[in-house]
């Protein structure tokens, strides 16, 4: 500050004359600095709505592309649907079609015996041809004199009691027969019901999957069209999805820690190296490198098993070498859990054994810390331990369903999010183009608060010349030489 | 062959040999070891203290040290600088148990140290580090460190000549710990904490990348396995 002094014994002067000077420095080169603040507005704020612009139109790819994805995973999804319910359907169909025929002639000839029951049923007796009426009428005809006339009445009397009796007993001989007929029928009414039930749920079934299919075709066709009701349905639907597997894959990274933690201090006795990988030593490595081998005989378990579709070229291998790939990494994993487990057996007894060193180290009998424990009870962690090494890997191995869910979701959540952010970075850039127009015009009210001296020396020199224009308005400001320089409130 | 496989194989074999480039890029070539020397002082003044140092680099800095480390026990006496004043050398196994199993004998040797050690006429604290630098220049150890156990009174013996040249003990920690008050420190505890001074200066000047005096041994134990 002292350098600018004029005269460095009068600082007050020298400022004084400091101040004049830029005073009129400032005053003449007013216009040009107006210019170059308005140009450099425009210019940088032009730059920056350019940059907003692009930041928009990349947004607007991204959500375009996103939503391409999404619906086409979700066509996909649903094809997929569609495929399985007409693959069930078919298979149901196929199943009682071939049913069919044998359930049709069961019905048939249950119909059958039944017709034959009643037309059976229906053979009716003869009727007693009117026995009680005559042998009523013998019995009230007058006593005839002559005995041999009596006893003949007597005897056709007798004989019609006699006949009477043997057609009731036919007849109801009959009716035992006829409902005896009817009582067989019974199964089989209960048969044909049973037959028709069967029906019924094979009917229902098919008109419950066919429901189905028209639900998931109707979906399938809006996904089509691409509505924007299906695509946030969709884009809700990933974001849970993502939400649950992120949820997941991370319960079962801490089970991998775990996992490592177990096999970690044992591996150091078997895999005994001064080495350095990535900052840890190559017994943690080869430890962290069966867990991950663990994951990925699960994922190839999966994979041949049809649960995943990580690699679709696995799925298209023919059934006999998926299921050899399958049986070398459920053997593999097996392998690995079994391993794990003696390991984790090694690890107790090398922690006994530390325990023993330091107690030895630090002058105590190691024995008789040890026999604290009782046998039994110092056995638990051990059997615990050797369970975990064991079950562990079976866990890990189902982390490739999460993980291809993860993957999926994943692919749309990230680039969602990378729209959003594009999309921000447009506003915030855009924002930017409207401060720097703002704060140039801004700098130019401050340029001339500076020097308003002169500025209101000059309007009251025009204002008591003759033709004089009216005060200095802010954003119309008037120079020396008559040129108008404007500044327009940013758009 | 057929076009396609030959570029499979080709492929593959390029693949290959960039995972075996990754593997060599990303193996750590710095050494991770630790190569620690403990110098104890059999002098006049402190030839009482034997047996509690004994105990302290047993119980203390024993179970400190890792598979792959050195550890080097050397007397403080009138010949510093003598390979016989190296009490034990032991470079440890990459194997733990096996580690454990040496820091067994360590602790044995150490026992047999402090029964039967005699005592020396003279302090020659500096021939015993330059004995140390050189040691655990040997090992090419990435961490090195002196702990000395003295009142660090140096007295050598007559026509003896010792120096810490610059660079002598680049990258070395070094830690004084219970550094003993002799009776002249009693009547002027700045004579103690000028000869700390001093040697703080001297060590320093000698590329030690720091020293500091310890009281508790509880400390020691505690800084010695967290320094890794």
């Amino acid at each position: 500050m002292h350098s600018l002094y004029l005269w460095p014994d009068s600082p007050a002067l020298s400022l004084v004359v400091l101040w004049l000077l830029s005073q009129v420095l400032l005053y003449a080169a007013r216009v040009p600095v107006h210019r170059g603040l308005r140009k450099l507005g425009t210019a940088l704020g032009g730059a920056l709505r350019l940059v907003a612009r692009w930041l928009r139109s990349v947004s607007d790819d991204l959500r375009r592309r996103n939503r391409e994805v999404l619906l086409e995973a979700g066509r996909a999804e649903s094809e997929a649907r569609l495929e399985h319910e007409f693959q069930r359907l078919a298979t149901t169909f196929t199943a009682e079609l071939k049913e069919y025929p044998g359930l049709h002639r069961r019905l048939d000839e249950s119909v059958r015996t039944v017709e034959e029951d009643l037309k059976a049923s229906a053979l009716t007796p003869p009727e007693a041809p009117g026995w009680p009426e005559a042998v009523q009428a013998m019995a009230n005809m007058p006593k005839a004199g002559d005995r041999t006339v009596q006893k003949v009445l007597d005897e056709i009397h007798r004989s019609a009691v006699a006949s009477e009796k043997k057609a009731l007993s036919e007849y109801r001989e009959a009716m035992a027969r006829r409902h005896k007929v009817l009582a067989q029928t019974a199964p089989i009414w209960k048969a044909i019901r049973a037959l028709l039930e069967e029906v019924q749920r094979a009917v229902t079934g098919a008109l419950s999957a066919s429901s189905r299919i028209d639900a998931y075709m109707e979906r399938y066709e809006k996904i089509r069209r691409g509505e924007d009701l299906v695509e946030r349905g969709l884009s809700a639907s990933t974001l849970n999805l993502f939400i649950i597997s992120l949820f997941v894959v991370a319960v079962a990274g801490f089970g991998g820690l775990v996992n490592f933690q177990l096999i970690a201090r044992p591996m150091s006795e078997l895999v005994p190296s001064g080495g350095w990988v990535l900052g840890m030593p190559i017994s943690m490595i080869a430890a962290l490198v069966i867990v991950l081998m663990e994951v990925a005989a699960g994922i190839f378990l999966m994979e041949t098993l049809g649960i995943t579709h990580l690699f679709p070229r696995l799925s298209g291998l023919p059934a006999s070498r998926r299921r050899i790939i399958f049986l070398v990494a459920l053997t593999g994993l097996a392998l690995l859990a079994a391993v794990e487990a003696s390991l984790a057996i090694l690890r107790e007894q090398l922690f006994e054994a530390d325990k023993a060193l330091a107690l030895a180290l630090a002058g105590e009998t190691a024995r008789g810390k040890v026999e604290v424990a009782a046998p039994l009870v110092s056995k638990i962690p051990v059997i615990g331990q050797a369970v975990l090494g064991f079950i562990l890997p079976w866990i890990l191995a189902m982390i490739a369903v999460p993980l291809e869910m993860l993957v999926e979701s994943g692919r749309h959540v990230i680039g969602r999010a990378l729209q959003l952010l594009v999309r921000g970075s447009a506003i915030v850039v855009r924002l930017c183009a409207h401060l720097v127009r703002y704060l140039t015009a801004v700098l130019a009210f401050v340029f001339d608060i500076y020097i308003v001296i002169p500025l209101q020396v000059e309007r009251l020199a025009k204002g008591r010349a003759p033709g004089a224009q009216g005060p200095v308005e802010a954003g119309a400001l008037r120079n020396p030489t008559e040129r108008t320089v404007t500044f327009k409130a940013p758009r | 062959m057929s076009p396609v496989r030959a570029s499979r194989a080709s492929l593959s074999r390029s693949l290959a040999t960039l995972g075996i480039l990754l593997l060599c890029a990303c193996s750590d070539a710095r050494s991770h070891a630790r190569a620690t020397a403990v110098l104890i002082d059999v002098s006049g003044t402190y030839f009482d203290q034997l047996g509690e140092m004994v105990r302290i680099t047993r119980a203390g800095l024993l179970p400190g040290i890792h598979p792959g480390d050195s550890f080097f026990v050397i007397r403080v006496e009138e010949r510093s600088y003598d390979r016989t004043a190296v009490e034990a050398a032991i470079n440890f196994d990459a194997q733990p148990s096996r580690a454990n199993a040496q820091k067994l004998t360590l602790s044995g040797t150490l026992d047999r140290f402090a029964r039967n050690a005699r005592r020396a006429q003279y302090t020659d604290v500096t021939g015993a580090i330059l004995l140390a630098a050189e040691y655990l220049r040997e090992t090419r150890a990435g961490q090195k460190e002196i702990i000395i156990f003295s009142d660090l009174k140096e007295e050598l013996p007559k026509g003896a000549k010792r120096s810490l040249e610059p660079g002598e003990l680049t990258g070395t920690e070094v830690v004084a710990m219970n550094v003993k008050r002799l009776a002249a420190d009693e009547k002027d505890p700045s004579a103690y904490r000028a000869r700390l001074a001093e040697w703080g200066t001297r060590l320093t000047r000698a590329g030690a990348s720091s020293f500091r005096v310890v009281l508790e041994p509880e400390e020691l134990a505690q800084a010695f396995a967290q320094e890794r």
